[in-house]
């Protein structure tokens, strides 16, 4: 499938060598056009067309994430990101540090568009609507100046790093608590982990990312990863509409829910953490 | 700070907090001006930037290295800190 795609172009790092040849194989394999960084800034009406009627895949090559920070200004969908430096350490292959790619960086950067194809082509596992997933009825609310931060008072577990689990017949639905939501302000990007892929209590199930940080989701309890919610990979919003309800980001097959339970805390130990957090922030 | 928990269990016996590999560090100050919790502070002398307050730092919390270009931010290892405070919860239920 066509895309536009922005690649950093960092011409004094390593990792901007390899996010070029990226962008360049991954335009072959795909049909896509490639997004200048540096035009795009300087005379954005070249690229008007091929944003408007292209969804966008980001490759970025280090942490400083400058074609991320672009990719924000635009008004373009984001289908996918890249982070070389991640990717590259994920491959497990050799990265020479060098500025002039040499065959092993041309076959790392290979194996990256390889996996990129088949996270493009990979959809998501959507979860089967039930009736045992009503939006909550009743919450606590913890104030802190403007700020109004909800809870739900039964049925919700939640972990200190503010992920929430509701357990129906031996699967969890997780999501992020409305405290986080309000903290990360507008989520732009739901990096979802992989379906079926294991996962230990506060292990690590994909990313969310805003303005203003990009937030690892401590997963509040072990197992396989059974789906991941698609309409919030479609639209990364309704998170921060609807956190407990139609926000939810994946479900997991539980694996060990009773010794979870320990680390676990229900609503109203969770908000006296919230009050503490609000407190600090 | 010194009464605040994590799971139950003083934050100081929690190792978790960032590492600055100073032969990558340049100095951006991204992380610091990133991290609300005042983890990092600037010093007029080298190191210009240094871990100066390790319990402020959200146990499990790697947003910081997550905004870091030259990679220069580390964190323990996850599974060995849930271990080891799963470890001191059951001492203090002994207790």
């Amino acid at each position: 499938m066509k895309h536009a795609l922005l690649s950093c172009t960092g011409l004094d790092k390593p990792e901007g060598s390899l996010a070029r040849e990226v962008a360049i194989l991954a335009a072959d394999a795909t049909g896509s056009e490639i997004i200048c960084p540096v035009l795009l800034n300087r005379a954005p009406a070249r690229y008007r067309k091929a944003l408007s009627e292209n969804a966008l895949i980001v490759v970025d090559g280090c942490s400083t994430r400058c074609a991320t920070k672009l990719a924000g200004r635009l008004e373009t969908k984001v289908v996918r990101k890249v982070l070389i430096s991640d990717a590259a350490k994920a491959s497990r292959m050799p990265f020479e540090p060098t500025l002039r790619l040499r065959t092993s960086g041309v076959a790392l950067a290979q194996a990256i568009v390889d996996q990129l194809v088949r996270d493009l082509n990979a959809p998501a596992v959507a979860a089967e609507p039930s009736s045992a997933w009503e939006t909550p009825a009743e919450f606590l609310v913890v104030t802190h100046d403007k700020f109004e931060f909800r809870i739900p008072v039964v049925d919700y577990l939640f972990n200190e790093n503010d992920c929430w689990a509701r357990v129906s017949e031996g699967v969890a639905r997780v999501g992020i608590s409305d405290y986080m939501q309000q903290r990360l302000t507008d989520i732009s990007f739901f990096d979802p982990p992989k379906t079926n892929a294991e996962v230990e209590q506060f292990g690590e199930l994909g990313a969310l990312e805003s303005a203003k940080a990009v937030f690892e989701i401590a997963s509040p309890v072990s197992g396989a990863v059974v789906a991941v919610n698609a309409a919030v990979v479609e639209n990364p919003a309704l998170i921060n509409e609807d956190p407990y309800g139609a926000g939810w980001l994946v479900e997991i097959k539980l694996a060990g829910l009773e010794q979870d339970e320990a680390l676990l805390l229900d609503g109203a130990a969770y908000a006296d953490i919230v009050k503490r957090k609000a407190a600090e922030d | 700070m010194a009464d605040v928990t994590f799971m139950g269990v003083p934050r100081q016996k929690i190792p978790w907090f960032p590492a600055i590999d100073y032969a990558r560090c340049t100095f951006c100050m991204e992380c610091d001006a990133f991290c609300p919790h005042h983890v990092f502070e600037r010093q007029e002398s080298a190191p210009r930037l240094v871990v100066a307050n390790p319990n402020n730092c959200v146990v499990f919390c790697r947003a910081c290295a997550k905004t870091c270009g030259p990679d220069a931010i580390t964190f323990p290892d996850k599974p060995e800190i849930i271990a080891l405070i799963k470890r001191v919860r059951k001492e203090e239920m002994v207790k």
